[in-house]
């Protein structure tokens, strides 16, 4: 039976045969006390969070029934013409389309490439660490040095990826050029440099699983990819949940990676509607149109993270 | 498998895509922070220049190796028993430098002095957002509008009033290998690049410079550019005579037949065979400085770059192929951003600091800009300067960015011209399609409202 099971499941030796079975839960008993000492300690953090972002989303709601610029004083309640311009503007939708399409080809390949990662370090792969290290890595580099060094991997004429292809006899392929690629590039470049957020979560839930089951499913006889799909992948239900309901939002807010590597071109392909709203309330000064656009985003975010929390929850 | 080049990639320039620019401000830095420490003690000022309230307070986008000029400039009209006491502030260029500029216009405590380029002029003077210039003051201290060329004074006004005052002229223009021009047949007598004349000639000359090197012939950088395509065009679409021009509400006054002429032109000189249609600012960069190409077309700021480099530095004007000359510029200039409540006495500091600059325009020189201070282009120095006096006439036949609150250096309407325009160069749309997306884009630009006025 061991010669099936992999080796992280095995019932001696296997490291998730010490871990503690099942969550423990630490039972606080909040809210019976007076609140009076609490609030004093509340209080700073309530006055940094109503300062930092109350008051500004507060204030960008009423900048967006302006006609408030970056370079003036004066500023003109013009109404819901704001969003009117907004909902007409071309720019807008096709901005709004590249960070959707950005969130769709980015978020699957972040989730399904993080699980796999941890299930392969988790089944028991030697050198432990150097894996995880390896898988974590690009997570910790900022922004800036990992659009640089893909830069130079994207060259067209001397980069190593076109340098690669041609020596397998490929034609090169304009990664950062080609309107049809340059997204998938971004996304490809955003998958190596984040993957390991997800990947960590992914192997904290895996090593918290209960051996129990395993135990038990050995002693059916169940093989691995039956314990796969019916004990592991269930019982990261709620961690998937949690990793795509993160992914999605961090993926609808892209801007840095894209406004480094190619500033929204060529031709506007891969500009994410943040960028846009960078381009005309910062470039442009037109901090009013800005925000009317800020907020329809804002609408969009919240109605898909609603559909998610639904989704997930109806799964639950 | 691994490129040839060295690992640090060239500076970008002003105008170029804002890449390395973190590492950049961090070296530019700690220059400025040491000079602003040096300045107190080689000034005799007990206390750091930066805390000295009297302190004349100037902005500009200068780094690298122009920052380093600046600081010369700076410390040379420090000097002497009139000297100034002056606080700089070094900011990232681009286009976060124009909003913190307009910013601090619109809330009235602006520097007493900054650096514009004269092509965002139309975005700064009529919102008030810019002092006006006192020209006589200008002249008590030797300044006067006879010193600059008329080509580009004419654009340091708005409604008759001056509001800039120009330090430089620094056009897009073309650098080449001297040997491989030669081994062309590209050179004239006295071994000076040899004017084209004519579309096909320049054409003519990609092919026989590709053959000299064995590789290509003229590079430029263009991908993932938010101006170099723009830059190129406005150049060639000068020569043909024809005038671009955005009236407030549009539509754009665009020659859409002259306009495809270019760009059909631009397509056939980067062909992707002779003269590689693909490279970005930094490629383009890298391959001419590794040989890989015979000429290159670029601002004259990479000069200090492409010198180090070692290879047998030729610059020349940027070619006139077509009817009339023409050469895309723009020009760094003293501005006064608006303050609420000016002091007389510093606003005079002002006048004098902006006078005894420009007179420095020889030190600016050696970076590669064509000084718009007239008397120095006189000067036997100056004349020296190789290859900088071969472009020096630029200046008088420069062509800026339509005036336009949106236009100018580091806008959107830069970025939105060169979108359509790479995509015609990389093969992506045909040029009448481009020229079109141009024109579209320029009108959506003109129907905004303006934020400035």
């Amino acid at each position: 039976m061991t010669t099936t099971a992999p080796p992280g499941t095995d019932t001696v030796t296997g490291p998730a045969s010490d871990r503690p079975g099942g969550l423990r839960r630490i039972g606080l008993k909040a809210g019976r006390t007076a609140q009076g000492p609490g609030l004093v300690f509340v209080v700073p953090f309530l006055l940094v969070f109503a300062l930092f972002l109350v008051w500004p989303i507060v204030h960008g709601l009423w900048m967006s029934f302006t006609d408030s610029s970056l370079a003036l004083r004066d500023t003109a309640f013009v109404g819901f013409d704001n969003y009117a311009e907004a909902f007409g503007d071309p720019d807008v939708w096709s901005s709004l389309g590249n960070t959707v399409v950005f969130t769709a080809i980015s978020s699957v390949p972040l989730v399904l490439i993080a699980l796999a990662m941890a299930l392969l370090v988790h089944s028991g792969l030697a050198g432990q660490w150097a894996w995880r290290l390896a898988f974590f890595a690009p997570y910790l580099l900022p922004v800036t040095v990992v659009t640089l060094v893909w830069t130079w991997l994207y060259q067209p004429e001397l980069g190593l990826a076109n340098q690669f292809l041609d020596t397998i006899g490929m034609a090169p392929v304009g990664w950062l050029s080609d309107e049809s690629v340059a997204m998938w590039s971004i996304a490809a470049l955003t998958v190596w440099w984040t993957v390991g957020f997800n990947f960590l979560l992914y192997l904290a839930a895996l090593q918290s699983l209960p051996s129990t089951y395993y135990e038990a499913a050995a002693l059916d006889g169940a093989g691995a990819w039956r314990r796969l799909w019916s004990i592991t992948l269930p019982q990261l239900r709620r961690t998937t949940a949690l990793v795509a309901m993160l992914q999605v939002l961090a993926s609808l807010k892209v801007f840095d990676q894209i406004y480094i590597l190619t500033k929204g071109g060529p031709n506007g392909s891969t500009r994410p509607v943040l960028e846009y709203v960078y381009d005309v309330g910062f470039t442009g000064y037109r901090l009013g149109y800005a925000s009317a656009v800020s907020y329809l985003f804002f609408a969009l975010v919240i109605v898909v993270s609603l559909v998610q929390l639904r989704l997930f929850r109806q799964e639950d | 498998m691994f490129p040839r080049f060295s690992a640090s990639p060239p500076a970008p320039a002003p105008g170029a895509a804002p890449d390395l620019t973190r590492r950049r401000l961090l070296r530019n830095g700690t220059a400025a922070a040491g000079a602003l420490l040096a300045a107190g003690p080689l000034s005799g000022c007990a206390s750091p220049a930066a805390a000295d309230a009297s302190a004349l307070s100037v902005w500009d986008l200068f780094q690298g190796g122009d920052g380093m000029l600046m600081d010369d400039m700076i410390k040379a009209v420090s000097k002497g028993p009139q000297r100034f006491e002056v606080e700089r502030t070094i900011l990232d260029w681009g286009p976060s430098y124009y909003t913190k500029l307009a910013m601090s216009a619109a809330g009235g405590r602006a520097s007493d002095v900054a650096i514009m380029h004269l092509s965002r002029l139309a975005g700064y003077a009529p919102g008030g957002l810019l002092d006006p210039f006192d020209l006589d003051l200008l002249a008590e201290f030797g300044v006067s509008q006879a010193d600059f060329a008329p080509a580009v004074w004419s654009r340091t006004q708005h409604d008759g009033t001056v509001y800039a005052i120009p330090l430089d002229v620094h056009p897009f223009i073309v650098f080449y290998d001297k040997e491989a021009a030669d081994t062309a047949g590209l050179l004239d007598s006295s071994g000076e690049l040899a004017p084209m004349g004519s579309p096909e000639a320049l054409l003519d000359a990609g092919k026989a410079l590709a053959k000299a090197t064995g590789q290509k012939g003229i590079l430029f950088g263009h991908v993932t550019d938010t101006a170099q395509t723009w830059r190129q065009f406005a150049a060639f679409y000068a020569q043909t005579g024809a005038t671009f021009t955005l009236p407030d509400g549009g539509p754009p006054k665009i020659d859409v037949d002259a306009a495809v002429r270019v760009v059909t032109f631009m397509q056939q000189l980067f062909d992707g065979r002779t003269n590689p249609n693909n490279l970005d600012y930094n490629g383009a960069m890298a391959g001419f400085i590794g040989g890989r190409g015979g000429m290159i077309m670029l601002g004259e700021w990479e000069l200090p770059t492409l010198k180090k480099s070692g290879i047998p530095l030729g610059a020349a004007r940027f070619p006139q192929v077509f009817e009339k000359p023409g050469v895309y510029t723009d020009s760094h200039s003293f501005v006064l951003p608006h303050q609420e409540n000016p002091d007389p006495a510093r606003r005079r500091q002002a006048h004098r600091y902006v006078a005894e600059m420009v007179k420095q325009s020889l030190t600016w020189a050696t970076a590669g800009h064509i000084p718009a201070y007239q008397p120095v282009l006189a000067e036997p120095e100056y004349a020296a300067l190789d290859p900088q006096s071969s472009y020096a006439d630029a200046g008088e036949v420069a062509v800026l960015d339509p005036p336009n609150w949106f236009a100018g250096a580091a806008s959107n309407f830069q970025n939105r011209m060169c979108q359509p325009l790479q995509a015609a160069l990389l093969g992506n749309t045909s040029a009448e399609k481009a020229v079109r997306q141009m024109v579209r884009e320029a009108d959506t630009l003109l129907r905004q409202p303006n934020p400035v006025a």
